[in-house]
Parts: structure tokens; C-alpha cells; sequence
């Protein structure tokens, strides 16, 4: 299945943004590039120096009460000096910050910093001090490659249970492509370790022979002694990434495939039971295959790497599913494609491009809620925070939601409209049974997104009734647009609404 | 309304007799047309349609009516695979037959299979079904101890409504009883009589409230005279859906005066009584019958005081009767007559009790009719955790009926060298097979009969959406699973 599904996974969880601690590697270049050390590892009493704990106060936006300012809170992880004023740490660490403070090993002094850039896709976030002469004398971590399996790890950071830097040591006891739990829709290469990873690890570095071989992530609640790290393929993809000054995000090929093992499948589609070939079971409509795929050919090689009937590739002798290609690349990039359709075997160059409807299934940070507010009724816009927070019953807005990309609903929606809440008035006394359902129709107009909705609430010239047409709702909703203006003046009042609107979406610090 | 119930089920009354006098309430009596009936009902698997799931036995009383005919609950006899007719001293014991069924009213008429056998109904003195209830007047609900006497249970009507008893969503008049029970054996269903006459059959019983639903004598007179004609109908149905028009924004727009009431139509189910006699969705109903329905969609009945409007419909006529309804159309009075008949069949049907699930295994490839019953059967939170393209069927199927009759689905994938990457298929709609549109399973089975070059293919809704099977494999593997204990490798609906 491509990464882009909603893969609904309860299994992993985050470890809470707590702390994280880093070492550092001693080239001095701020961005990651490869760094063959200069000169030897130092002691690694040395290296821990540069391993900071991070103190985050955060905001976290209300779904529910999109006008209100949302909940306050905070917590701690760890981050370590990669380069020059460049301290790497988790995403996750870093979501939703409104101040974030570092504090180097062994002081007690806070030295405020902030999100230079953050990758929620893979959980990855830079940041930087306002002044960094404190931490001038402190040397760089480095990278590594990815440990071998049965190989000895550290994990440094600022777990719970203490204020000094903790070390854990583990086993390397799987690599795998897994999910990346933080945007709930990712998945990425992850090295297992059975160090048990706590609050507070998260985004401490993972040393082996005095190298980073990952940052510490994600744990397993139902077994213990299992911990996550980020490995360097992906750290180095992240780093390469911001390297022009933006995250660009990473990119998907849009297919979803099925394995081939059944012989009669095989059969039908003119395979040779050889073990190769996955099928394509469909095609994201505007994603990058979209028009040069089609659901029912076959995938044979990927840049050259045949693919298996499992829809894996073997790449330095390990077998990784055949994403893990297009993973390391990024937008504008070009992948190769060789497939079979009927007889026919061709070849294809794809070339990469982001595709941000599927984010709609990808958890948000650091955004304020976007909704509109119209004589008592709410409206927001469908996305992954407001499924989570309404848990919505309807079958009809479960299955919008999840055939959105697959069935390019958002060729029509830009964003799925849903009546999310109806505040008590007299107006809508016998209404209240309609929330939670998605909006169809505005005075006989199809709704494009929620800036649209707001045009036709709030025309200069509305008809006798506002009708709101809602999708498996046998009837309209109406309101008198005589009576809409000091409603929606009265229902404010009384429910607290200070502002009737947000219809842009506000980016947290610099992205 | 089944929910709480039911408490008394087969609990024992453990003290002999003459116990649990109740204020006066209760105590013995004379048994008078009370028979015992004991069911083992046995319905089919969801997960493997091709067998039954594990017996229940279900222990109730029944009325002995005149010739010998027993009045029940359908409960007691929906899916049964053995009825059976006990003396109230479980001296004797008769084979029953079900001479009717209406799942919908929840009444079932028996019969002993070999009156030969069934002689000591002779002593029974028949119960007669009487009259209507008032509300406030007592009723006698009807028990009986091990040793065979009777237990009455004296109670007042508190009210009198349109309950939902069985099948979900089929509501019926039926009154609600205040009286306290005991537990004792056969209290699945109980009569309930006044003056020594039957008045009606109780379908549940809230321990906790000490409330009964009992189903309307008039249900039952409906139900015995449908009966007696020869071949039975069952009750008519309309066929809309409908919205109620309390909101004054909404009857605003809809041109409603304040004095008026009216129930606005938001679906005609298409081939209803209601598609047929012009009734369109957008329709306000403002009388049925004379009438007048109140915008919560009542009227003032002149025994019960307000009941809901469906009661004109289902409770006051039979099949082929005519309904005349007062409407406003756009804003303007037009007066439309319907002839109500029985509801035309739907795509997936409320329940497929003692109708065996349509099914058909190809190769290990296990296809199924949608029914309600199936989704239910992921239990109580049926309604969220079920497949969400198969709900969205249940709760849309005006999205889905085109082509079809039933909504064929591929349920499950059975692991068998035939299968092999296939085993997380599962609960996918199926719309062709073999390049056959599939309609239902008639169609199914057809459509497997012609495969190309030695394969079936199967398309379904959703990934990978197209599945194939070796004929010649499929085949052999089909005849391990009869050799395996499967008893058949489909079953079409009669």
C-alpha cells in the first residue's frame, strides 16, 4: 500500500514531547552533509556535551472551539548540535512550540531558541539559539551509516526520571519500513533497538563508535523494551532537504500496489511465476504516475532494482520495499519505471512532485483552526484533527474521508465542508441533529472549500432563506437571512465566538 | 425496547408454589388457554453462511386460541428448528408447526404438528381475543410456576404507543403495562388477558422500570383475520420516508401556516404504494384518512389520544386498502389516494430470518448477500466497527440499487492453494464477474459457470479490485471443500 493511504495504526505511539538529548558531531558544517571526521572522535564524555535538553511551552489548537485560543501546556525532549547554531531534535519535540528554551549539560541556564525548520512527515525539526556564543565551544556530532542488526547502540538524552543526562544501551533488533506515528500517515525506514526509548529521549541522539546513527523517536506501548530511531538515511534526506532554505516535503510515487503471488493473477496478466512484479492496483488521480500508469499493470523495476511480487526491492543486499527509492529523492527528482501492460513491457521516467491533498489524512501542527460561523452553525474544514477530535459516526462522512484522494474528490471539494457544531438559540432548536455532516449545497451552489461556504453565508444580496443541502440529510437547513445577521450577533454573544471566522491557515514559526 | 428486558427469560422460580404474592397483585390461579412453548432456534453464521450458529432455546407461553391454535411472539419461533407445545404441568408435550409468521408485528401463529399427539390440548379452555385497552384500566399478565399453576400479575396500561419490537424500524401499536413480575420458568412471552379475554402478547419486561411492552389487541386481530383468509399478506406499508416539520424556520420555507401541521416527505421508495399513487419527496402530508397529522407527525386518535401517523398506515389497513392523503404541493392543497400494499423487497433486507443466506464459494473465494443481519453481527457497535463500504450500502442504497436486486459481496477469503495472496480480501462489493454485471446470487452462480481462458475474474470496489481464479484449480479446490465437511458450495435464495 502506498504511504499515502490513511493507515489508521493504533499500534505505535508517540513518546509525549518531553525531552530529547543530542551529541554532537565535530564537522562544522550546519547542514547535515555526510561528515567524514577530520579529526578523531573525541572521548565521548566530550561528545555528550553537545546533547541539550529542550524545554517546549506549547499551544495546542481546540478543534472543538476553533475561536478559542486552545490548551497550554508544555514538556520536555532532547536535541543535540549538528552544526554551526544548528541543534537537530524530533518534530515532535517542537509542535506546536510558543517558546522553546535549551539548556546545555550540567547549567541551569535557559537559552531561548526557535523552529528554523520542521519536517512532520518524518519528525524531524532545526532549530537555533538566538545567541550561540554559549555554545560556541561545543563540538559537532556526526553522522553514521545505519547500525547492523545485533550491533550495540546508545541512546543519550534527558529522560523522565531525572534531571542529568541519561544513557541507555541496546541492540540493533530490526530495520524495517514502519510508520512514522508523529504525522499518523507516514512511514519511513526505522531501525528497532531494544533500549526501552521514555519521554523525554525523543530527540536525542542514537551513538555508535561516537557517531549518530539516529535520533530516538517512538516507542511501543504494548512491549517494552522497544524503542525507535531515526535512521541517518532519513536524517540526511531531511538535511539535504532544507538545504535551499525550505522543507519541501517528501514525495510519493501515488500508486497503490498488491503483491502477485496468486498463479491464476499471474496467469491473467502474462507474468512467469519467477517471483517479480507487483501489481498496480490503482493510480492516484494528479499524483506523479497519474496518465502514464494505469490500475492493472505490472511494476517490474524501479531505477533499475526489480521489484518482487511482494512490491520489494533489494537494495546493499536488504530487502526494503520498492517506496524506499523514491523515499531518498525529492520533488523534480525522476524515477524510472519499468512495467508491463498486457504484452507490452515499457518504461517510464516519473518525475516527482508533491501531492498535498493527501495531507488530509496527515495530523496538523502549529496551525490554527480554520472554521466559519454562521447564525449558530460551524463550519471546518475535513481534515485529520477534526476526524480525530469528532470521532464522526456517519458513514457517509467516513467513507468522503477516505476515498477523498482515492476517488479525487478533491477535484470538487478543495476542502470537505462539514457542519461540525450548531450552538443552542431558538433558531436552531430543532436542528441540532444535523451536525456533523458534510455540506453539500449553499443556496443551490456546489461548496468548493470553506472560503467559498463563507461567500455564500455571507453574500451582499442573499435570497428569502439561506439553504444548506447536506449530504444523506433528507432535509434542508434553513435560515432566514432577515434573521441571520443578529443571530449570529446573539449566538456569539452568549457562546463566547469573538471573531465570526479564520479562513487562513496560520504556519507556526518559520517552515 | 428489547434492551433491558427479558430479565425473567429462564430463570427458575425456586420456592413451590403460592409464593410471591404481590400486594394482591399476583397470585394463583386457575390456568386458563396458557400453553407452554419451547423454541431451539438456530440462525446461520455470518462469518460461514453455509452453517447454523449454536442452538438457543427459548421458553415462553403461548394462548391457546379456539381450534387449537397457539398465539406467540415471532421471537419464539424466527429461525426455530424444533417448536414444541408443553402442558402448564410439563406433563405433556406436542410437536408444533408455525402455521404464520410476522416478524415485523412480532406475532407467530402455531399449531401442534399431529393433533393426535396433542389431545390434552383438548382440557385447554381457549383464551378468545377481545376488544382494545384503555389507558388506566388493569390487565392480567399471565406466569406459570413449575407445579403448573398459574401466576397472575395484575397491572395498569400506562400508555399506549407504536413500539419497535423486533425488527428494527417496524413500529406497531402496543401498550406498556406497569406491574411487577417474578422470575419464573417460560417468561419469554406471556399473554396478558382482561375479564378472561386475550388482550395481548408481551414482548419485554424491564425488571428495573417494572414496565411490559405488550403488542395492541388490534395488531393481533389484524394479524389472526390475515391469517384466516388463507394466504398471509402481511402488513401494508406506504413507502416514504419522511421528515417532521417543527422547526418554524423550515416550515416557513415550506409555506406551513401556523395553524397547519404536516410531515414533509424526504424519499418515496421507488415501486412503494407511495411511488405508484404520485406522491413525490418535497410533498407535505397534512391529513391521512381526515386526519389531521400535527407537525411531529400525530394525530388524535379517538382511543389513544395522540399516535404517531404510521399507525393509519400499518395498523388501521390491510393490503390493497386505500389511503387518502391531503397534501401540499409547492405551496398548493392536492388531495392524493394510495392503494398500501406491502413494502417492495429491499436491496438489503431488515432480516433474513428462516430464509437461509444466499451464498456461493468459488476456489475459497466466499460471496454473499448484504443483509442487515450480517452487519449486526459485528455486534453492539455494528453501527461503527462494520465495514464502512457495507454500511454506507445499508444506509444509501438508493446509491447502489441500479442493476442490482441484492448486493452481492465477497465476505471472506478462505485459504486455499486457489487463493493465495488473497487472504486480506475481505467484506469488498462485487459488480462483475467474468464480465457478467452481478445482480444477485442467481447471477453470481451464472456468471462462474463461463470463464475465460481457463479464469474467473472477479472485480470488486476496492483494492486490488480485480481478483482472478484457476477454473480448473478453483474446482478441485471446491471438491476438497466438500470432502473437508462443507456441506454445500452455495445456497440460492427460494
Amino acid at each position: 500500500m502506498s504511504r499515502l493511504l490513511p493507515a489508521l495504526l493504533g499500534a505505535l505511539l508517540f513518546i509525549p514531547p518531553i525531552s530529547a538529548e543530542k551529541t554532537l558531531p565535530l564537522v562544522a558544517e550546519a547542514t547535515g552533509a555526510d561528515l567524514e571526521a577530520p579529526v578523531p572522535p573525541p572521548p565521548p564524555s566530550d561528545i555528550y556535551r553537545s546533547v541539550v535538553r529542550v524545554e517546549v511551552a506549547t499551544q495546542v489548537a481546540d478543534y472543538r472551539t476553533p475561536w478559542n485560543s486552545g490548551r497550554f501546556s508544555g514538556g520536555t525532549g532532547t536535541g543535540f548540535l549538528i552544526g554551526n547554531n544548528r541543534f537537530l531534535t524530533n518534530a515532535h519535540v517542537v509542535s506546536n512550540a510558543r517558546r522553546i528554551l535549551i539548556t546545555k549539560r550540567g547549567s541551569a541556564q535557559k537559552f531561548p531558541a526557535r523552529v528554523i525548520h520542521i519536517a512532520h512527515d518524518c519528525d524531524l525539526a532545526l532549530l537555533a539559539v538566538e545567541d550561540f556564543t554559549p555554545f560556541d565551544d561545543l563540538p559537532y556530532l556526526e553522522f553514521g551509516g545505519v547500525p547492523p542488526l545485533e550491533s550495540q547502540v546508545r541512546a543519550i538524552g534527558y529522560p523522565v526520571g531525572g534531571d542529568r543526562i541519561s544513557v541507555t544501551r541496546g541492540v540493533v533488533s530490526r530495520i524495517d519500513f514502519r510508520p512514522y506515528s508523529h504525522s499518523r500517515v507516514d512511514s519511513h525506514l526505522v531501525v528497532q533497538i531494544d533500549a526501552a526509548i521514555n519521554p523525554g529521549n525523543s530527540g536525542g541522539p542514537v551513538l555508535q563508535d561516537g557517531k549518530v546513527v539516529g535520533v530516538a523517536f517512538q516507542g511501543l506501548r504494548q512491549a517494552d523494551n522497544t524503542g525507535y530511531i531515526i535512521p541517518t538515511p532519513v536524517i540526511r534526506r531531511f538535511l539535504k532537504d532544507v538545504a535551499d532554505g525550505t522543507y519541501d516535503k517528501y514525495v510519493d510515487l501515488g500508486v497503490t500496489e498488491f503483491p502477485l503471488h496468486n498463479p491464476a493473477m499471474r496467469a491473467a496478466l502474462g507474468l512467469p511465476d519467477d517471483g517479480f512484479g507487483v501489481l498496480v492496483a490503482s493510480v492516484l488521480p494528479e499524483g506523479p504516475c497519474d496518465g502514464i500508469l494505469e490500475a492493472g499493470d505490472v511494476l517490474l523495476a524501479i531505477d533499475g532494482k526489480k521489484i518482487d511480487n511482494s512490491g520489494n526491492i533489494t537494495v546493499d543486499g536488504e530487502k526494503v520495499v520498492l517506496h524506499e527509492i523514491v523515499e531518498r529523492k525529492f520533488a523534480g527528482d525522476t524515477v524510472e519505471l519499468d512495467y508491463r501492460r498486457g504484452e507490452d513491457q515499457r518504461s517510464a521516467t516519473i518525475t516527482l512532485k508533491p501531492f498535498p491533498h493527501a495531507r488530509i489524512f496527515a495530523m496538523r501542527y502549529g496551525e490554527r483552526p480554520r472554521y466559519v460561523f454562521f447564525a449558530g452553525l460551524v463550519f471546518q474544514p475535513l481534515d485529520f484533527n477534526l476526524y480525530a477530535t469528532y470521532q464522526f459516526e456517519s458513514p457517509r462522512v467516513r467513507k468522503i474521508y477516505q476515498n477523498y484522494v482515492k476517488d479525487a474528490l478533491f477535484k470538487e471539494r478543495e476542502d470537505v465542508v462539514i457542519l461540525t457544531r450548531i450552538e443552542s438559540d431558538r433558531l436552531t432548536t430543532f436542528i441540532t441533529g444535523f451536525a456533523g455532516s458534510v455540506v453539500n449545497e449553499i443556496n443551490g451552489t456546489k461548496v468548493k472549500n470553506l472560503r467559498h461556504a463563507h461567500a455564500l453565508l455571507y453574500a451582499p444580496d442573499p435570497p428569502e432563506f439561506i439553504e444548506i443541502k447536506l449530504e444523506g440529510v433528507p432535509r434542508p437547513i434553513v435560515i432566514p437571512s432577515a434573521e441571520a445577521k443578529a443571530a449570529s450577533e446573539r449566538i456569539m454573544q452568549s457562546a463566547g465566538i469573538y471573531r465570526p471566522y479564520f479562513l487562513d491557515e496560520a504556519p507556526v514559526s518559520a517552515e | 425496547m428489547r434492551t433491558i428486558l427479558i430479565t425473567l427469560l429462564a430463570l427458575l422460580a425456586v420456592s413451590p408454589a403460592g409464593l410471591a404474592q404481590n400486594k394482591g397483585a399476583a397470585g394463583a390461579a386457575k390456568p386458563k388457554g396458557l400453553v407452554r412453548v419451547n423454541s431451539t432456534l438456530q440462525s446461520y453464521s455470518a462469518a460461514q453462511p453455509w452453517e447454523r450458529t449454536n442452538p438457543v432455546r427459548r421458553r415462553g407461553l403461548g394462548a391457546v386460541l379456539p381450534g387449537k391454535r397457539i398465539l406467540t411472539t415471532a421471537e419464539m419461533a424466527a429461525d426455530a428448528t424444533y417448536i414444541e407445545l408443553e402442558s402448564s404441568d410439563g406433563t405433556r408435550t406436542a410437536p408444533a408447526t408455525v402455521l404464520a409468521l410476522d416478524y415485523e408485528a412480532n406475532l407467530a401463529l402455531l399449531a401442534p404438528e399431529d393433533p393426535a399427539l396433542a389431545g390434552w390440548l383438548q382440557d385447554i379452555k381457549p383464551l378468545r381475543p377481545n376488544g382494545a385497552v384503555t389507558i388506566g384500566e388493569t390487565v392480567n399478565i399471565w406466569q406459570l410456576e413449575d407445579n403448573g399453576e398459574a401466576i397472575r400479575t395484575s397491572g395498569t396500561v400506562r400508555s399506549v404507543d407504536l413500539l419497535s419490537t423486533f425488527i428494527e424500524g417496524h413500529y406497531f401499536l402496543a401498550y406498556e403495562v406497569k406491574a411487577s413480575m417474578q422470575s419464573a420458568s417460560s417468561s419469554y412471552t406471556l399473554p396478558v388477558t382482561r375479564d378472561g379475554k386475550l388482550i395481548g402478547v408481551l414482548t419485554s419486561y424491564s425488571s428495573k422500570d417494572q414496565i411490559s411492552d405488550v403488542v395492541a389487541p388490534e395488531i393481533i386481530e389484524s394479524f389472526l383475520a390475515d391469517v384466516k383468509d388463507g394466504t398471509y399478506e402481511g402488513f401494508p406499508s406506504l413507502g416514504i420516508a419522511t421528515v417532521l416539520t417543527e422547526d418554524p424556520l423550515f416550515r416557513d420555507y415550506l409555506g406551513l401556516t401556523d395553524d397547519q401541521g404536516g410531515i414533509y416527505i424526504s424519499r418515496v421508495v421507488p415501486g412503494s404504494a407511495a411511488n405508484d399513487s404520485g406522491l413525490e419527496a418535497g410533498d407535505v402530508i397534512l391529513r391521512i384518512d381526515g386526519k389531521a397529522i400535527d407537525r411531529r407527525g400525530y394525530y388524535d386518535d379517538p382511543l389513544y389520544g395522540r399516535l404517531f401517523w404510521s399507525h393509519l398506515v400499518r395498523g388501521m389497513k390491510k393490503v390493497g386498502d386505500a389511503l387518502k392523503l391531503d397534501i401540499l404541493r409547492e405551496g398548493k392543497p392536492e388531495t392524493i389516494t394510495a392503494n398500501v400494499r406491502r413494502a417492495p423487497e429491499k436491496l438489503i433486507p431488515d432480516h433474513i430470518h428462516d430464509s437461509p443466506p444466499a451464498y456461493l464459494i468459488k476456489g475459497g473465494l466466499v460471496f454473499q448477500e448484504l443483509s442487515r443481519q450480517y452487519l449486526e453481527a459485528y455486534g453492539d457497535k455494528w453501527q461503527t466497527r462494520a465495514p464502512l463500504g457495507l454500511l454506507d450500502a445499508l444506509r444509501n442504497p438508493e446509491d447502489y440499487e441500479e442493476g442490482r436486486n441484492r448486493l452481492i459481496f465477497l465476505s471472506r477469503v478462505i485459504a486455499t492453494p486457489a487463493t493465495i495472496g488473497y487472504e486480506n480480501v475481505g467484506n469488498r462489493i462485487v459488480t462483475e464477474v467474468n464480465g457478467q454485471p452481478i445482480a444477485d446470487m442467481e447471477s453470481l452462480v451464472e456468471a462462474f459457470r463461463q470463464p475465460t481462458d481457463e479464469l474467473h475474474m472477479i472485480r470488486i470496489d476496492d483494492v486490488p479490485y480485480v481478483l482472478y481464479l484457476d477454473a480448473e484449480i478453483s474446482d478441485v479446490v471446491d471438491k476438497q471443500l466438500l470432502e473437508s465437511g462443507l456441506q454445500s458450495l452455495s445456497r440460492i435464495r427460494e
